[in-house]
């Protein structure tokens, strides 16, 4: 068990591609921290530092009281978890398991105990003499993740595991994997690119953007106060509506307008948008946020326009409705409720959830 | 050529074929697959036969009974036949464990390094690859016969390993390339070196593609005349020029040297015979 810690840690490509830069985080010891962000954005390749798969080309890394910069993978006491499970095909599951300990020289007795108790927390006993390549994709992946708790050690290390998998596994394993942790607490690192895995998986998500931290922290500060537009995008599902809008100062409101929308925010409440009058400014509503119908005044903004489409999800229907300068998604809306394409629409949204981003730099405004 | 120009005939192709009953396109099938074992097959045939007639029938096969093992009899009993036997024997098999030795190292760092070593590498392979075969001869011959190797078996063998090298390191990568290195990383983290994970990992998973490239390698060897003709004399006879041989100032031996033929056919029969799960395995990678 270790705290890992990334200090200014840079990885640049020879060529010059800088693919992290100036990396900061501390993970606290049997803390789960997921690296989430669109492809290229760094985060396996931190991933790989962490592992000691890539070099780095400045910053330390930490994993306990030690620094690994110049270690081998092997003496890092980490386990890593790959996207296309990196299982060892001609051998069997067993050894595969048994593969680790057996290059630690562990005694015989002692990796067959450990090997049944990963495999029997994995139920993966009655697989142990098959060769993966019988395996389907799920059973690979608990052999995957077995590879790694028999070893027990300081950290655990994702890559992208569950990508490979179908939709209804992948959500199965997630809860597995959830499950795992609270059986076996280990420091983790796990890197995905579905933002519903960060949510749902890590204590701390860090979202990267371009070799860049953009916003570290628990998954509901990230969902409720993005620090910028690329977080409040990356993070929900449908993403949030973003609407470019000019900010004008009126008594004791704030006015925002755009092409056929305009809406009135106290001033008391929105003190943070003061200096950014007379430019640009994004509004950020989430889908989940809109509700149909008209806006009891003070407490929520209204919106109007036709409705483009809606998409049945039987629970709920999602709708993408046309405003004067561009289209917002709805989602949570009533099921049984007929609307027809074309047909004007109603929204209203309390003004607590609203998000205002600067139209430049794409900064939160608070 | 767009998609729509090479639809039509296709779809005529197809119509011909479908128009047939099922037990004639069988028919077609089988007769095609026959007459195409035959083509392949006949200049053996033709080889067998021709090892099994005396002397004076061989220009005339078709016709006469009258058939012989003699030939064997007769080119078994020169010693150099025997001599070249073994020599082609032992060749083929120590170029093809040397040179798999460096192939496969070499075909690992292709696949998986990459710098300026490799590159150089690749390059110079690539430029041997581009040089006619035949113009390496003669600065081969100057080469081993200033080493004072001309005529022995390192003499041939080490021309042999550098060749194999050159041709089947691009194969080599290639199955390296279709074999997912994050399971070298993963043996990595699991407690081995670089080289560790090579040896245990990448090599177990490569070994298909290796026996296909050791029995390429030897049969290529077996088989190979103009570096045998050229780097060796009588010390060191090679079964490909003591057939050859068999062509001289007095007629040519066509008996004897079908004989000597069927002879050499044998081994590389084995080895393909044995090996052929494990060429077309290995050419699946």
């Amino acid at each position: 068990m270790a705290e890992v810690t990334l200090s200014n840690v840079r990885k640049t490509y020879p060529g010059g591609v800088a693919a992290v830069k100036d990396f900061n985080l501390h993970i606290a010891d049997h803390e789960f921290v997921v690296l989430v962000g669109p492809s290229g954005c760094g985060k396996s390749t931190t991933l790989r530092m962490v592992a000691g798969l890539e070099d780095i080309s400045g910053g330390t890394i930490a994993i306990g009281d030690r620094i690994v910069n110049g270690l081998q993978p092997k003496d890092r006491d980490i386990a890593m978890v790959f996207q296309n499970y990196a299982l060892y095909q001609h051998m069997s599951v067993y050894d595969n398991l048994a593969f680790g300990l057996r290059n630690r020289r562990v005694k015989e007795s002692e990796i067959d105990a450990a090997v049944r108790g990963a495999a029997k927390i994995l139920s993966i006993e009655p697989l142990l003499d098959r060769r993966p390549r019988q395996l389907s994709g799920g059973q690979q992946q608990r052999v995957a993740l077995g590879r790694c708790i028999v070893r027990n050690p300081k950290v655990f290390l994702f890559d992208e595991p569950l990508s490979n998998l179908d939709a209804q596994l992948r959500a199965q394993m997630r809860l597995e994997l959830k499950e795992l942790r609270q059986r076996v607490p280990t420091t983790s690192v796990f890197v995905t690119h579905d933002q519903v895995e960060a949510m749902t998986l890590g204590d701390r998500i860090v979202v990267m953007k371009d070799g860049l931290v953009q916003q570290v922290g628990s998954p509901l500060k990230l969902f409720r106060q993005p620090i910028n537009r690329f977080v409040a995008s990356f993070i929900g599902s449908p993403a949030m509506n973003f609407i470019e809008m000019a900010l004008a100062a009126e008594a004791d409101k704030f006015r925002l307008a755009a092409d056929g929308v305009a809406i009135e925010l106290p001033q008391a409440r929105f003190a943070g948008l003061g200096p950014h009058v007379g430019r640009l400014v994004t509004l950020g509503v989430r889908p989940q946020h809109l509700r149909l119908g008209r806006a009891r005044n003070g407490e929520q903004v209204a919106f109007s326009g036709n409705l483009m489409v809606s998409e049945q999800l039987g629970d709920e229907q999602l709708l993408a409705v046309r405003i004067g300068c561009g289209d917002i998604r709805v989602s949570g809306v009533d099921p049984e409720l007929a609307l027809a394409a074309g047909a004007k629409v109603d929204l209203a949204v309390a003004i607590d959830s609203l998000h205002v981003f600067d139209g430049s730099s794409g900064a939160a405004i608070r | 050529m767009t998609a729509t120009e090479t639809m039509p005939a296709v779809a005529g192709r197809n119509r011909f074929f479908d128009a047939l009953a099922p037990g004639g396109r069988r028919a077609l099938f089988v007769l095609g697959i026959i007459a195409v074992c035959l083509l392949f097959a006949f200049p053996v045939l033709w080889l067998v036969l021709t090892a099994l007639r005396p002397g004076y029938a061989v220009y005339y096969v078709h016709r006469g009974t009258d058939f012989t093992l003699d030939n064997f009899h007769e080119v078994l009993s020169q010693e150099i036949v025997l001599r070249a036997l073994w020599n082609s024997f032992a060749i083929s098999t120590l170029a093809t464990v040397l040179s798999l030795g460096v192939t496969v190292t070499s075909g690992y760092m292709l696949s998986r390094f990459r710098g300026p070593i490799p590159s150089v590498w690749f390059s110079a392979i690539y430029v041997f690859r581009c040089v006619p075969y035949v113009s390496w001869v003669l600065p081969l011959y100057f080469v081993t016969r200033a080493l004072g190797i001309f005529d022995t078996y390192w003499g041939l063998l080490l021309p042999h390993v550098a060749v194999h090298i050159c041709f089947f390191s691009w194969i080599m990568k290639g199955f390296f390339d279709g074999i997912d290195p994050s399971m070298e990383y993963a043996a990595m983290i699991d407690g081995c070196s670089r080289w560790g994970a090579f040896l245990r990992v990448a090599l177990p998973a490569a070994i298909p593609g290796l026996t296909a490239l050791a029995i390429l390698c030897w049969l290529y060897t077996w088989n190979e005349f103009l570096f045998a003709l050229i780097l060796t004399a009588q010390n060191t006879p090679i079964l490909t020029v003591v057939m050859a041989q068999f062509v001289h100032e007095l007629g040519m031996e066509w008996h004897l040297m079908s004989a000597t033929a069927v002879l050499s056919l044998g081994p590389a029969l084995i080895v393909t015979v044995f090996g052929q799960k494990y060429v077309i395995r290995g050419l699946k990678i």
